[in-house]
């Protein structure tokens, strides 16, 4: 029994009187009004010095992510309303705070800005057909590995909405050399940091070797996920060998399956994928 | 029974007694330990009980008897059951003289209790105090709660009532209290200083410290010692000018203030050129040296942060060590370690402060890992510089001169097309504290391995609307960017072993008696390592990054660990 179990008792007789004065306002209310994208390149620069001047000590300059979480694709995903009530209201609970003092044009001017990071710079202009492009995907067997709107199998990124984040010319030289321009993944704090899809290869003290990417990474643990899809778990103090292989993937090279046409059609095809922003 | 209990707990010389005698030393055979106690507990509660029926019936005033006098504070190292300072001691050292856990026994730590706060509103940052049994933590935003340190069982709560507060360039988050006498004392997000009523958490006094529409807050722990209560603030993203403030413990009347910046034609202004001196924000905690009766407390960046071009020269007393006669505010010494600063690199760190002999003659010292990559030795009488060396990746300076002061690189400026330069941003260590060893004599730090680009712009500023922002950082990330535990020869720098972690963290260290160090990573993994060696021996994985600085204390004979990860608080001892 400890000692001080008695004195509990008393101490919340005696706080009984405080509990009902805890009152936390501090968030500012939502303005139910929706923000909407502002695009124009002056929106797009005046969002750029409010997002610089409000957002970038936690989320980077670049969007890619500090102490906060990667912005990147943020308003694809969500939609520029939830984007903008966010930066509004903050996150309760979060270390997100509200920006209530930004209007709704500032704030919108924001979300405009957002949608320009973490876009591959790229001029090319797809030259395909992406009808033919889509067959071509189909009957190459690329769907037993990604997922496009529901359908696909979920060893590679989802492609839903690749096209509205990847140029013609980073989608082409993924497909030739799949492991380079692996995407940058700052700080996305609720998934673990710097798992960049990075190729990794083990091998434990027994000797048994496990290639694939790594999905997840700490101080003490590493997962990988195998070419088939399935999830390896490993204590890294009690590995032999531990190698991690930038410029690899497990997603082979189609650049002696594919001929420059077919190459062409399946970028455009992928480059038409835009997706819908998840309701 | 209940009535007794109460007594007890309303009339804190049974508490106090009961500790001195009862302070849990895991040393002693428990059933032993608990012989003695519950025969202390009973005659001294009767002995309470009697006195103060006495003085009701006879209707004397019930005499003040605290239960952590500033004596007490000052003698902490002798009770190493409780953690009585956010640093432990006035020296911040971090240091836990328990020994019950061991790098023999350590694999072996359990789960003794957790804690969610019900409504966590920002990041859990919070390092709590622990004084015989209870367990004062903070809550982010700014709330204060106190647990049985035993069983995790909530005592009491307090929240400020907030409304529209202004945080600029800071997260909403409290990293502690202060405890001395029977209160409690706490700053506030929207920069007040509380104090509380120890057993109940009643508001005693409540005092604006500074306005916080302005961008003045609060995070950081107040400083309690011999009648006073020293407090700093953030605010320097919002350009806020710096101060540092000392109060009355009793009445929350303020005793003096420090402003870390001048205005223009005051001493000082001449490092700023033409420019409205700006930040040097305290937003840390202070350390304290009860024998010189020194305060040392680090300030932060000058505003603009990533543009400097307004501010010629060093800009005077941002991002420097101040050493200061509480009795009077004067700053006796001041140490800048980076004048003329544009990364963003406060010189925040709580100073660790620790006595050594150096060249045959014994020091008193104070050490500091400073954001900006360097470990700096200081003689903590006059501020003489001793040594400085890097402990983690920097190139910014090709190293200290005589005096202790940069010598800086060219071509490491922020720029608008933005500069690679180690460290990052948030510093080669950040808010987080470090710890002293006085057995290992080692300075453990948790460095952050990474590079930012330093990007320059045109700073906008609002007062108490936009940060004074003038640029920012692209941070390296990925596999270029580790975070490692180091311990360092804390006289020299030199460094004596490391151990790597996946990512930088936002950790502090925490050395104790028994011969281990305690840190976590922002992963979610909490460890114990050998102090001596390094050696992992523990870990485990608590799902959310770790965002404090571990402390250890003792309740009925056994060792307690606690940290917190995301929004829970975490405790572990031995079953």
């Amino acid at each position: 029994m400890s000692a001080i179990r008695p004195l509990c008792v008393a101490a919340l007789i005696l706080a009984l009187p405080c509990l009902g004065r805890i009152t936390l306002e501090a968030q500012i209310p939502r303005d139910p009004t929706p923000v909407v994208a502002k695009t124009s390149p002056t929106d797009i620069a005046a969002g750029k010095v409010l997002y610089e001047a409000t957002c970038s000590k936690c989320h980077g300059l670049d969007g890619g992510g500090g102490d906060g979480p990667s912005l990147l694709g943020a308003p694809e995903r969500l939609g520029d309303a939830e984007v903008g009530a966010i930066i509004r209201g903050g996150i309760p609970g979060t270390g997100m705070n509200g920006y209530g003092s930004l209007n709704i044009d500032e704030t919108g001017q924001i979300v405009g800005y957002l949608r320009t990071l973490g876009r591959t710079v790229d001029t090319e202009i797809a030259k395909g057909d992406p009808a033919k492009g889509k067959s071509l995907y189909d009957a190459s067997g690329c769907a037993a590995c990604h997922i496009i709107s529901g359908q696909g199998g979920g060893v590679g990124p989802e492609l839903t909405r690749v096209g509205s984040m990847r140029g013609p010319t980073y989608l082409r030289t993924t497909l030739l050399t799949p492991g380079t321009n692996l995407p940058q993944e700052a700080a996305a704090m609720e998934r673990g940091r710097f798992t960049q899809f990075l190729f990794v290869r083990v091998t434990t003290k027994e000797g048994h070797t496990v290639e694939g990417t790594r999905v997840y990474e700490d101080s003490f643990t590493i997962e990988l996920k195998d070419a088939t899809g399935r999830f390896h778990s490993f204590r890294k103090l009690e590995l032999q060998k531990l190698e991690k292989l930038p410029g690899k993937s497990v997603m082979p090279s189609f650049k002696d399956t594919l001929s420059a046409t077919q190459l062409d059609d399946l970028v455009a095809y992928l480059a038409s994928l835009k997706g819908t922003p998840t309701p | 029974m209940r009535v007794m209990s109460l007594l007890t707990f309303l009339f804190p010389v049974a508490l106090k007694r009961d500790s001195s005698t009862a302070r849990p030393d895991p040393e002693i055979d428990k059933a032993d330990f608990r012989e003695r106690t519950r025969h202390r507990d009973a005659s001294l509660r009767m002995t309470v009980a009697a006195s103060v029926l006495g003085i009701a019936t006879l209707g004397f005033a019930i005499p003040s008897l605290a239960q952590v006098p500033y004596e007490r504070i000052v003698n902490a190292d002798s009770e190493p059951a409780n953690w009585l300072t956010y640093g432990g001691n006035y020296y911040d050292q971090r240091f836990s003289g328990l020994k019950q856990l061991t790098p023999q026994n350590v694999a072996g730590l359990k789960l003794a209790w957790a804690y969610q706060p019900s409504r966590p509103a920002g990041n859990v940052e919070t390092s709590p105090v622990v004084v015989d049994g209870i367990m004062y933590v903070t809550e982010p935003p700014s709330t204060v709660t106190a647990l049985d340190a035993h069983t995790g069982a909530k005592l009491w709560t307090w929240s400020p009532i907030l409304h529209n507060v202004v945080a600029i360039g800071l997260f909403q988050t409290n990293r502690g209290v202060a405890v001395m006498d029977d209160r409690v004392y706490v700053a506030t997000i929207d920069a007040h200083l509380v104090a509380l009523d120890a057993k109940t958490g009643a508001v005693i006094w409540n005092t604006v410290v500074a306005d916080n529409k302005m961008g003045y807050a609060i995070t950081g722990p107040p400083l309690a010692f011999n009648g006073k209560i020293m407090i700093g603030t953030g605010g320097s993203e919002a350009a806020v000018r710096g101060l540092l403030d000392c109060y009355d413990a009793k009445t929350g009347k303020r005793l003096w203030r420090i402003w870390t910046v001048p205005l223009q034609g005051e001493p000082g202004s001449e490092t700023w050129g033409d420019a409205l001196p700006g930040g040097g924000t305290t937003w840390n905690a202070g350390a304290y040296d009860p024998k010189l009766n020194l305060v040392y407390w680090g300030t932060g960046n000058p505003a603009p942060d990533w543009n400097g071009d307004a501010r010629p020269g060093s800009n005077l007393y941002t991002c420097a060590l101040l050493a200061i006669d509480p009795d009077t505010g004067k700053v006796k010494w001041y140490f800048q370690f980076s004048p003329h600063e544009t990364h963003d690199w406060d010189a925040s760190e709580p100073p660790i402060l620790f006595d050594a002999t150096i060249k045959g003659k014994p020091r008193k010292l104070l050490g500091f890992a400073n954001r900006n990559a360097f470990y700096y030795v200081l003689d903590r009488e006059t501020g003489e510089f001793i040594t400085g060396v890097p402990y983690a990746k920097q190139t910014w300076a090709k190293g200290l001169d005589a005096k202790g002061q940069p010598i800086v690189l060219p071509n490491t400026e922020p720029s608008p097309e933005g500069t690679l330069v180690f460290p990052s941003i948030t510093g080669a260590i950040n808010w987080t504290s470090n710890s002293y060893s006085p057995l290992t004599k080692l300075f453990y730090v948790d460095a952050r391995e990474m590079g930012s680009y330093y990007v320059k712009s045109a700073p906008k500023w609002e007062p108490g609307k936009f940060p004074l922002g003038g640029g920012g950082e692209r941070a390296l990330s990925g596999d270029d960017a580790y975070g490692a535990i180091r311990a360092l020869d804390a006289t020299t720098g030199k460094m004596k072993w490391e151990f790597r972690l996946h990512s930088p963290s936002w950790v502090g260290t925490l050395a104790t008696a028994g011969g281990l160090v305690f840190s976590g990573t922002d992963e979610g993994n909490f460890f114990a390592l050998d102090a001596e060696t390094g050696k992992p021996l523990w870990d485990i994985y608590l799902g959310s990054s770790l965002r404090s600085n571990p402390v250890s204390y003792a309740v009925d004979g056994k060792q307690y660990v606690f940290v917190t990860a995301g929004t829970t608080y975490f405790v572990f001892g031995l079953p």
